[in-house]
């Protein structure tokens, strides 16, 4: 009965036109935040804490002929000095593959890996204390370089292949196509590592409860990812863990990974050898040592078109520097690889990704996963090609996009229009050929200063689809007070994602969003929800909120059906009212009444994407449930005697499918192009033979205040997926995804010139600049 | 020894060590959780409050050489009942992603509003470079900026 009855309002919710979802609302969150009120994990420290720090080793790759931690253990203030053999349980802190162990043991095979943990009474003992740990390195070649890496014979990162992965597409007859072609080039672009520098570093906290519990407090984006590994590094049954997410400053990826394990996992031991709080927390530079970061990749793209512009073959070679342990690169090569031809359909492709084991520092999840790598060297060959054929950068788009019908590289059919809408809405939003015009004329005036536009296209598989079971699960329950209280394992650390679970609460059960309160991620009060990644949690999540919600609605209509005389089925819920036949009742009433009579009002919502398709022999197939569009037009000023690119204009449009909640898209579309911005511009991470040489915010700067585009346009576009909860399509990631390319692309335009690797900084430009006019 | 200061218009004597931080001094001893800590060295402002009103990086500075001066952090920032402007208008634009950039970011533009109601955007924009915002906010904080000073 009920289950019927909930279908019915899922009918009747999508008929009408929403009372929430879709204007304009406050993240839920938002007030406490002007208030500094949000507690951080380490806002939630009381009284005496010890304090955990790690030993890290000095070299990239060596074996470790001795630790001696003698002359650490004995200073004063130190409670206990762990290495490796200390461990109870297993040695492995690998947030997907087993290959990372908690500390190192045998060898090292970067810089800062974790070889030993230092627990003292204050940081300052700790951290001194950690530099008279005596660790005894045999060095062993240091290798950096992929290629090098790939080479048989090359030394071995791990005790495997140093190629992870060779991930293949296979579509159509590609010599052929190339054979066809008119015009055929070839093309290398190389990207760098950045960080994904979440303001608040990795910590957690971590006490033992009455009874023998620990009780971890940690700044994560996958609460059960750290659970279920602490407790295996630990060797505790489960029911002695719980894992609190606090409020989090900051993921963009590096939050879902590895880091968190390792911060949680120090604490937690500390606490399980001393049974007192213990809290571990990375400083800046550690933060910026050994985040997971994104992965350099090494792309060449060989490209055949007609001279009409009709692309007929397309060839990518893609190398990904995955660092020293795999973390998610393994998937990260799938996303780039899936994605490397554009939002563009090409009869015959062939594509060869391999994800490498380095020396370097590890690479992982990172905000866009393999997507702005893959994007950027597609759109500048697209862009060269054009130039090759003598068309605009929009007629060979305008020739090529995916359209309803038209084939991926996966030959997979796309069944909407969106990449269309966004092209059409950014090109208008921007006047495109007035500015080519307007900036004709600039570039004609100035000899030093030279403006360019230039425009880059996305298509977003959305959430996981191969990279892993995209379920969720959110627990909604009403209090007495009337107040729908909504908890899940997915968590909040600045996407507003969490606010959209809530708006899809309340429009399901016609409440103000006041009424709905979000309740603390904790693994002693929720089952896994999956991991908050893949921009997936209002898609997925939101379709697991709106099940429970719907729960609600059809259990509290019995009752209110009841106290009305009417069918469950034709009551309306709007304004905190439940009405039928010109009579009423206020949710608080019928709320009290299901109280009264013990009817629970606790369910547990559950959400789980349709399994995805595709042989992994030839990629070909479904890989995705649905995609994400965007299309993003980038207006620069080059300074060509300093070689300063500024930013003028940004008009990002992007087929969100439903905009949940449209204030929180502008702020992630504006902060996504800036990120993106920052990758484009200035940020690398630097790795001088294995070495990070600039670990700190004043050697790697990010885009600041000063930094940011005199103007950004947000546009939102709306073309209903088939997966998300009402439509939506998957956001939090996608605005990092274009500015490369399309910042890269003005610079072309500008100055004539195709600057094949990231960071444009002032350097590189100038010696582009400098190299073209030899 | 010890130091001397009203924070947020409350007198707080307290003891305090020759080498601690005044960001530790606020955050710990006296519980204003909000002063956030992101290097440690000055480089990203999140610890920022306001001495006499001016912005100082609380991680750089000594709590001793606050004594006698007056503190504001944004646990001060609203008459007790009612929120700043500035405050209302960060939640009306949509400013807040992660939160953790937020009270500096506020604070800043507080003394700049209290110093030049009427900032230009490069002002705003120049004023809010002492601020690191990774989800990137910056035109949301302008845009409240600029609602507040409309009126």
């Amino acid at each position: 009965m009920s289950e019927e009855i909930a279908r019915r309002f899922r009918e009747i919710l999508e008929a009408r036109e929403f009372l929430i979802v879709g204007k304009k609302v406050a993240r839920v969150d938002a007030l406490d935040a002007v208030l500094g009120k949000p507690l951080y994990t380490a806002d939630l420290v009381s009284g005496k804490t010890l304090y955990v720090k790690a030993v890290r080793s000095k070299i990239p790759h060596g074996y470790i002929r001795k630790i001696d931690t003698s002359p650490a253990a004995s200073r004063q203030g130190i409670v206990k000095v762990l290495t490796h053999r200390d461990i109870p349980g297993v040695n492995d802190a690998g947030s997907l593959i087993s290959d990372r162990p908690l500390l190192a043991y045998e060898k090292v095979r970067h810089i800062g890996e974790a070889v030993a943990l230092v627990v003292g009474e204050s940081l300052e003992a700790a951290e001194e204390a950690a530099d008279h740990v005596e660790v005894d390195y045999d060095p062993l070649p240091v290798v950096t370089n992929p290629r090098d890496a790939m080479k048989p014979g090359a030394p071995r990162i791990q005790d495997r292949d140093n190629i992870v992965t060779h991930f293949k597409i296979r579509k159509g007859d590609v010599e052929k196509g190339f054979k066809e072609s008119d015009v055929v080039i070839e093309r290398t672009y190389r990207t760098q590592f950045i960080t994904g520098l979440p303001l608040e570093t990795e910590i957690a906290y971590s006490f033992l409860e009455e009874g023998g519990r620990i009780t971890c407090i940690v700044s994560t984006q996958n609460l059960y990812d750290v659970y279920n590994k602490v407790v295996k590094i630990l060797g505790v049954p489960g029911e002695k863990l719980r894992v609190i997410q606090a409020a989090t400053g900051g993921g963009f990826g590096p939050k879902s990974d590895e880091t968190p394990i390792d911060v949680a996992a120090y604490a937690c031991l500390a606490t399980y050898f001393t049974g007192k709080p213990a809290l571990a927390a990375f400083s800046r530079s550690e933060a910026m040592t050994v985040q997971c970061k994104r992965h350099p990749f090494e792309i060449t793209n060989m490209v055949g078109a007609r001279n009409d512009g009709k692309l007929l073959a397309w060839r990518s070679t893609l190398i990904e520097d995955t660092g020293a342990y795999i973390s998610k690169g393994h998937l990260v090569i799938g996303r780039a690889t899936f994605h490397c031809t554009g939002p563009y359909e090409v009869p015959n492709v062939w594509a060869d990704g391999y994800c490498v084991l380095t020396n370097n520092t590890m690479a992982g999840s990172t905000r866009g996963f393999g997507a702005p790598q893959a994007h950027f060297a597609a759109e500048m060959v697209l862009n060269e090609l054009a130039e090759e054929l003598g068309l605009s950068p929009l007629e060979i788009r305008e020739i090529n996009m995916l359209r309803p019908g038209s084939l991926t590289a996966t030959s997979q059919k796309i069944e909407d229009d969106g990449l269309l809408k966004c092209y059409q809405r950014a090109v208008e939003a921007s006047e495109w050929e007035k500015r080519v015009r307007e900036i004709r004329e600039f570039n004609r005036a100035n000899k030093v200063l030279k403006k360019g536009i230039g425009i880059a296209m996305l298509y977003h598989g959305n959430t996981l689809g191969p990279e892993g079971d995209d379920f969720a699960t959110v627990i909604t329950y009403v209090e007495r007070d009337g107040k729908v209280v909504v908890q899940t394992g997915l968590t909040e650390y600045g996407t507003g994602a969490l606010t959209s679970l809530a708006i899809v609460t309340a429009e399901t059960l016609g409440l103000p969003l006041s009424m709905v309160k979000l309740e603390r991620p904790d693994t002693a009060a929720v089952p896994n929800a999956g991991p908050t990644v893949a921009s997936r949690t209002t898609v997925i999540g939101g379709q697991a909120a709106l099940d429970a919600a719907l729960k609600i609605r059809a259990t509290v209509a019995q009752v209110a059906a009841k106290m009305l005389s009417a069918n469950p089925a034709d009551l309306e819920f709007r304004d905190g009212l439940v009405k039928a036949n010109g009579r009423t009742v206020t949710w608080n009433e019928v709320v009290n009444q299901c109280f009264e009579e013990n009817i629970s009002l606790r369910v547990v919502g559950y959400y789980i994407a349709p399994p995805t398709k595709w042989d992994p022999e030839t990629g070909q197939g479904a890989p995705y449930n649905q995609y994400t569009y965007g299309a993003l037009v980038a207006e620069v000023t080059v300074d060509t005697e300093t070689g300063v690119v500024k930013v003028d204009r940004l008009t990002a449009a992007y087929d969100v499918g439903r905009a949940i909640n449209p204030l929180g898209l502008v702020a992630v579309y504006e902060g996504g192009s800036i990120m993106g911005q920052g990758y484009a511009l200035m940020e690398k991470i630097v790795h001088d033979d294995g070495v990070v040489i600039n670990p700190n915010l004043h050697t790697y700067v990010i885009p600041t205040a000063s930094d940011t585009p005199d103007e950004i346009r947000s546009i939102i576009v709306e073309v209903k997926g088939s997966m998300g909860v009402f439509g939506a399509k998957a956001m939090g990631e996608i605005p990092v995804v274009l500015p490369a390319a399309s910042i890269a692309a003005a610079v072309a335009n500008a100055t004539g010139i195709y600057i094949r690797e990231l960071p444009l900084t002032p350097q590189r430009v100038l010696e582009e600049l400098h190299k073209s006019r030899q | 020894m010890k130091a001397e200061f009203m924070v947020n218009d409350v007198k707080y004597v307290v003891e305090v060590e020759p080498n601690e931080r005044l960001s530790d001094v606020l955050r710990r001893k006296l519980g204003f959780v909000s002063v956030k800590e992101g290097c440690g060295v000055g480089d990203c402002g999140l610890c920022i409050v306001l001495l006499d009103g001016k912005p100082v990086n609380s991680c750089l500075m000594l709590a001793y050489q606050a004594s006698g001066h007056r503190i504001t952090t944004v646990e001060g920032m609203g008459d007790g009942t009612r929120l700043h402007p500035l405050q209302q208008a960060f939640i009306d634009v949509g400013a807040v992603q992660c939160g953790f950039c937020i009270p500096a970011a506020l604070l800043v533009l507080k003394h700049l509003h209290d110093t030049k109601p009427d900032a230009d955007r490069e002002e705003v924009r120049h004023a809010l470079r002492s601020v690191l915002c990774r989800c990137g906010s910056y035109i949301r904080f302008e845009e409240a900026f600029k609602q507040v000073s409309r009126r």
